[in-house]
């Protein structure tokens, strides 16, 4: 993986003008918390003490009501209050900015990765949990804020500030600044031995956490199985181990974090008592005054918070690591079907029929040595309608899913209208085909936009003309809300038969030449299977139909049935030259109507 | 506050480790108001000529010390360094003490939310999709950590500090001290009147967030559809305009979290000043030492902290409440009547010599929401050993009456009996444990293939889940797998067809061997040659078992021993297949539609 870091940068980078408000805010900051104590050491050493001012400072002396001490006092009061006022006021716009900002990256990373995920093969998906998935947009995606305002930010801050503070304290005591500085290298080391095992544990913890949230949601969608085997308490076992598991890592994560604050905290502490001896031993000899000793300690004190935070930006940065390498694990697979640069859109003659689908010599399987179709070859011109049929795992899915491109061929060519698919743009291409697919996928949006999904434009009237060629009008109008009941609140469930109504009916609104039914009506009854047939009929008029369908009675009419066996096609031809043949259809048709055994 | 309450428990159970850090809280406040002493000691005894209290005169004594500056310098610099090192390791000690027992709390209640989760009725998960249950399971039961810490923990220690520090303090200089405190009420005050303002708005955020997270759920569990209908730039446009309304309503929080920091701050600067000022005039009217002065400058650093932590802990406590509402919602829900009877009890031994039971429905009624009936009156026997098929249009209730068996569902009126026991008299683990189902749908988990096999028997050996993949027909697939029977299978057995996941399902119910059998259009999904294979084995499975089966396929019931035809929830016809054709009703149409088209082009 390339330095993840500016690939991460690039997305902090879009927010500049929300950076350069910050850097500068923090700028403001750093100074008024140098200043900040020095109002005091005059208040102790020339008011209290009552020692001359020097002489860079004797304009203090003209300010009215001064050089009386009461009046010194309440100036440098005065100039307490300011000092502590601005850095707050700059403290706390900042941290409005800085939400905004972070938030704004946030999104701006989460919604390529969206995208991206979006556009990835289904063999990809069908490798992945939904649940993971969801928990890399949603909450890995913050690891770009964390880069920006917990490394990157703090480490500017940080850095300023130290430097600050040792160009003056240098200038007040020599010897004193040079033990400070010290404190660096070894906190260096510290910071080095303890970020690789923070890391490391960092990204253990973020696995087991995604591992724990998709083994939960397995088992709530697989709920009705649990509750038949009556699994409930094995279920409760499993996902407590796994909770359990991420909890140890999370403490395993803590106690790498322990123990390097013990270390830098003793590194710090070291340095404070060392400056509290030296630095006393010079007020001792008159070297240093009183007030600049508490300069130097209100400095060494200062001094930890921001050494604190440099130690500190190494666990943030291991978790922003972590969930960069998540992030850019999906953003850099690249299993998506790439539209060619020079990508074109599908012609669309009005005069001419379009839909004429070719497969050339295909192969193709999702793994790489188990094919799932080998060297498949097969045409269907505009408006015909080729069944398929064959033994479960034949290939007739995976055939059907090659022609919108879900996937790419391994070997052959698919083509439409003669142009191979991967030279046309996907969405132009999808936007010609229409599925049907054995799971009707319905999303708990209201039923109207769910007929709607893929022509979000349609008119309430087209989408009640689809839902009645699907025979869905008549179960919508019976549901509380009609066509704007929302599927799955209020109790709106809908049976099997009718989620796939919704999908024909989403399918028939779309209105594309060339249409895929992959096994529409096998969970349908025979009852509802008639009044869908006639529908499915209309649609199919004119439009180049691939249908997978079980039951014989659907498929007799297709103008062609290829016959598929592991991934070929060992017989073509009608209904009728099938059965004459006396082949594998043949077979299966007896099969079918068991009463001819 | 009445809900708080709820989650008290989950604390409670943790005590020791509250004890703990009680015992440290209270460590942690002492060492907090010693930290500045050694510089007092340094300035008024080692650079001024105060005497040294006597406490730490006795001490220097003992180890036989004259109070000379020099020895007061390193004094005073071992005395940092270890009020030091005991801060940071109290703060390591509370640090890791609370992060366990936070988590054990948050597992405690996660597992019982989850628990109740799965026991919830089927109609519940209906409604609810899992992406929200999954966020309440996973994000939501943090509250009971951050509750404990905003409520208990964090005020704990902040109360112990400000009374130790304002003991000290007056004992110092009363007038002074009291100028300090009086920052403490006025404090609170602020918090008090933006605390509610605060919560609205960060609620309000919350729910866009979530809004936005389960839109991304949402979209990438129907991927498939989402890529064939070429909706991405649409989701993509959605996901923009949902994270532009995000940022802009947690910008608003935010504001309003930095207006309470400007107040809080404008007190705490203004006690600042004040001290300084007073303080200042009080060393130079030789009334308070410089040391005391600076003692009194440290605390008021310390208050300063205090504020800064009662604004964070404002801004985490308010949105927890959303939170707990969440969790507590699922955790109220009823678990509905399916429920054990107190004095349920064990399904006797069968006593006829066959292996199925006798299943009766008396006079059954039953909806999934009131005044929406979806069986009325269903009166249907099924005697041990016998097949009844259940034939009828979508929606008639086919599925639901089936689904009465196993109680997923109780109904409004009448029973269900096996053997002559209504289900509602037995344990509901003893009920389930006599039938095995096979739904339309198949769910099989990421587990490996002989885990999937032997999820209704984890003591299933090796041979006998092979034997029931066999029976099932699946044995042959499975070989053919990378790994085998170990092979893992992914999320909802996606990388399977849907044949062989059913076969995996069905060697799932034949590995069970229960006495009563529910096939809910297990063969649908299957080809007709497949579903051959598997009817060899169906019927080897039904043997002797009571079955009910519901297929639109008429090969597959014709011989079943009964046909209950069903029509909107009422049981319109029942016989066999012969006496139903030649009755020439409902069923008669059925089955002509379903072979209309074939027998006619047969016939050409």
């Amino acid at each position: 993986m390339k330095s993840w870091w500016l690939r991460l940068g690039r997305y902090g980078l879009s927010q500049r003008r929300g950076l350069a408000l910050i850097v500068l805010l923090i700028g403001v900051d750093v100074l008024f918390g140098l200043l900040r104590p020095w109002p005091m050491k005059l208040i102790l050493d020339n008011v209290l003490k009552n020692e001359p001012l020097p002489e860079k400072l004797s304009w203090l002396n003209s300010l009215p009501g001064a050089p009386s001490g009461f009046a010194l006092l309440a100036w440098l009061t005065v100039a307490t209050v300011v000092l502590f006022l601005g850095g707050w006021i700059a403290r706390t716009i900042q941290s409005y900015v800085q939400v905004s900002t972070g938030s704004r990256m946030v999104y701006a990373l989460g919604s390529d990765l969206f995208r991206h995920l979006q556009r990835l093969s289904l063999r990809f998906h069908n490798r992945q949990s939904t649940g993971d998935l969801v928990k890399r947009v949603t909450t890995d995606c913050d690891c770009v804020r964390v880069l920006v305002m917990n490394v990157a930010l703090p480490l500017l801050t940080s850095v300023a500030t130290l430097a600050g503070m040792i160009v003056i304290l240098s200038r007040l005591d020599g010897s004193l600044a040079a033990v400070a500085l010290l404190v660096a290298p070894l906190l260096g080391f510290c910071i080095w031995f303890f970020a690789g095992p923070m890391t490391e544990r960092t990204y253990a913890q973020f696995e087991l956490q995604g591992a724990t949230m998709s083994r939960a949601e397995q088992t709530l969608t697989a709920l009705p199985v649990v509750k038949a085997f009556g699994r409930e308490e094995y279920e409760d076992q499993r996902l407590d181990e796994l909770w359990r598991k991420a909890d140890k890592a999370y403490l395993r994560v803590l106690a790498s974090e322990l123990q390097f604050k013990v270390g830098t905290g003793t590194v710090t502490a070291l340095a404070t008592a060392i400056i509290f001896a030296i630095g006393g031993w010079h007020v001792l000899q008159g070297k240093l005054s009183v007030g600049s000793f508490t300069v130097f300690l209100s400095y060494t004190a200062s001094l930890y918070g921001p050494l604190e935070t440099l130690a500190y930006l190494s666990t943030s940065f291991a978790s922003a690591k972590a969930g960069a390498r998540r992030v850019l694990e999906v953003l850099e697979s690249d299993e998506t079907v790439l539209e060619k640069p020079n990508a074109l859109a599908v012609a669309v003659h009005p005069g001419k029929k379009s839909g004429h689908i070719r497969l050339e010599n295909v192969t193709f399987g999702y793994e790489p040595d188990r094919a799932v179709l080998h060297n498949v070859t097969h045409e269907a011109h505009p408006g015909e309608t080729v069944a398929l049929v064959g033994a479960t795992g034949a290939g007739k899915s995976t055939l059907v899913s090659l022609i919108p491109r879900l996937f790419d061929p391994h070997e052959g060519r698919v083509t439409f209208d003669g142009v191979d698919l991967r030279d046309l743009q996907i969405a132009s291409l999808r936007a010609q085909i229409s599925i049907v697919l054995q799971e009707p996928f319905i999303l708990p949006l209201s039923v109207a936009e769910n007929i709607a999904y893929g022509r979000a434009d349609a008119s309430r009237k087209e989408i009640i003309a689809a839902a009645t060629d699907a025979s869905a009008d008549e179960f919508i109008r019976e549901l509380p809300d009609g066509y704007d009941t929302v599927i799955g609140e209020r109790g709106a469930t809908l049976s099997g038969g009718q989620r796939q109504r919704l999908a024909i009916a989403r399918a028939l609104l779309k209105n594309a030449p060339v249409l895929i039914l992959d096994e529409p009506t096998s969970a349908l009854d025979a009852h509802t299977e008639t009044l869908l047939l006639k529908a499915l009929e209309r649609l199919m008029d004119g439009r180049t139909t691939f249908i997978i369908a079980h039951r014989l009675s659907t498929i007799r009419k297709a103008t062609r049935i290829a016959v598929l066996d592991a991934g070929r096609i060992v017989e073509l031809g009608t209904h009728q030259e099938l059965l004459a043949a006396g082949g594998f259809y043949t077979r299966l048709h007896d099969l079918q109507f068991g009463n001819v055994k | 506050m009445q809900k708080y309450r709820r989650l008290i428990p989950y604390a409670l159970r943790q005590w020791p480790g509250l004890l703990f850090i009680g015992v440290f809280t209270v460590v942690s406040s002492l060492v907090v108001v010693l930290q500045p002493w050694p510089l007092k000691i340094l300035v008024d005894c080692a650079f001024g000529d105060e005497a040294l209290p006597v406490t730490l005169r006795d001490l220097l004594d003992s180890f036989s010390l004259q109070p000379t500056p020099k020895v007061l310098i390193i004094a005073a610099a071992l005395g940092s360094l270890g009020l030091f090192a005991l801060n940071s390791f109290i703060d390591v000690g509370l640090t890791r003490a609370w992060s366990v027992i936070g988590q054990r709390m948050v597992h405690d209640l996660a597992m019982d939310l989850f628990r109740h989760l799965q026991r919830l009725p089927l109609r519940f998960h209906h409604k609810n999709p899992v992406g929200d249950s999954l966020s309440r399971l996973t994000t939501d039961t943090w509250c009971v950590y951050k509750l404990t810490d905003g409520v208990l923990i964090s005020p704990a220690q902040q109360i112990l500090t400000l009374i130790a520090i304002g003991a000290v303090a007056l004992r110092l200089h009363a007038e002074l001290a009291a100028f300090a405190l009086v920052t403490v009420p006025l404090m609170t005050g602020a918090t008090f009147y933006f605390g509610k303002r605060i919560k609205q708005r960060t609620h309000l955020g919350r729910q866009a967030q979530s809004r936005l997270m389960s839109f991304v759920h949402q979209t990438l569990s129907v991927i498939p559809v989402v890529q064939a209908f070429g909706t991405e730039g649409r989701n993509w446009q959605r996901y923009q305009n949902l994270a532009a309304d995000a940022v802009t309503l947690s910008q608003r929080g935010t504001l309003l979290m930095s207006f309470y920091g400007l107040v809080t701050g404008l007190i705490t600067i203004a006690g600042t000043g004040v001290i300084i000022f007073v303080g200042g005039r009080q060393v130079l009217l030789g009334k308070l030492s410089l040391g005391s002065f600076l003692v009194f400058i440290a605390y008021l650093r310390v208050l300063q902290g205090t504020a800064e932590s009662l604004i964070k802990l404002y801004g985490d406590l308010k949105p927890m409440e959303a939170s707990i509402d969440r969790v507590l919602e699922i955790l109220d829900a009823p678990l509905d009547d399916v429920r054990d009877d107190e004095k349920a009890k064990p399904l006797p031994a069968t006593t006829t010599a066959k292996r199925g039971r006798t299943v009766r429905f008396e006079n059954v009624t039953f909806g999934y929401e009131p005044e929406r009936r979806v069986l009325s009156d269903v009166t249907l026997e099924a005697k041990p050993g016998e097949t009844v098929a259940l034939v009828g249009p979508t929606g008639a209730g086919k599925s639901t009456l089936v689904s009465l068996i196993p109680r997923f569902y109780d109904p409004w009126r009448g029973r269900v009996t096996i053997d002559g026991m209504d289900v509602r008299e037995m344990s509901v683990a003893n009920l389930r444990l006599q039938i095995a189902v096979l739904l339309q749908e198949t769910f099989l988990f990421p587990a490996t293939v002989a885990e999937n096999i032997a999820y209704g028997r984890l003591d299933a050996t090796r041979e006998e889940i092979i034997a029931a993949a066999r029976d099932a027909n699946a044995d042959e697939f499975i070989r053919r797998l990378p790994e085998g029977y170990d092979t893992v299978i992914a999320e909802r057995g996606a990388s399977l067809s849907g044949g062989e996941r059913q076969r995996l399902a069905i060697a799932r119910a034949l590995l069970k061997n229960a006495p009563v059998l529910i096939l809910d259009e297990p063969t649908s999904a299957l080809d007709a040659h497949t579903e051959s294979l598997l009817l060899e084995a169906l019927e080897r499975l039904m043997a002797g078992r009571t079955t009910f089966i519901i297929a639109h396929r008429l090969s597959t019931i014709r011989r079943a021993d009964q046909i209950a035809v069903l029509n909107a929830g009422r049981i319109v016809e029942t016989g066999t297949h012969d006496q139903l054709l030649a009755a020439r009703g409902f069923y008669h149409r059925l089955h002509a539609q379903q072979f209309a088209g074939f027998n006619e082009e047969v016939a050409v």
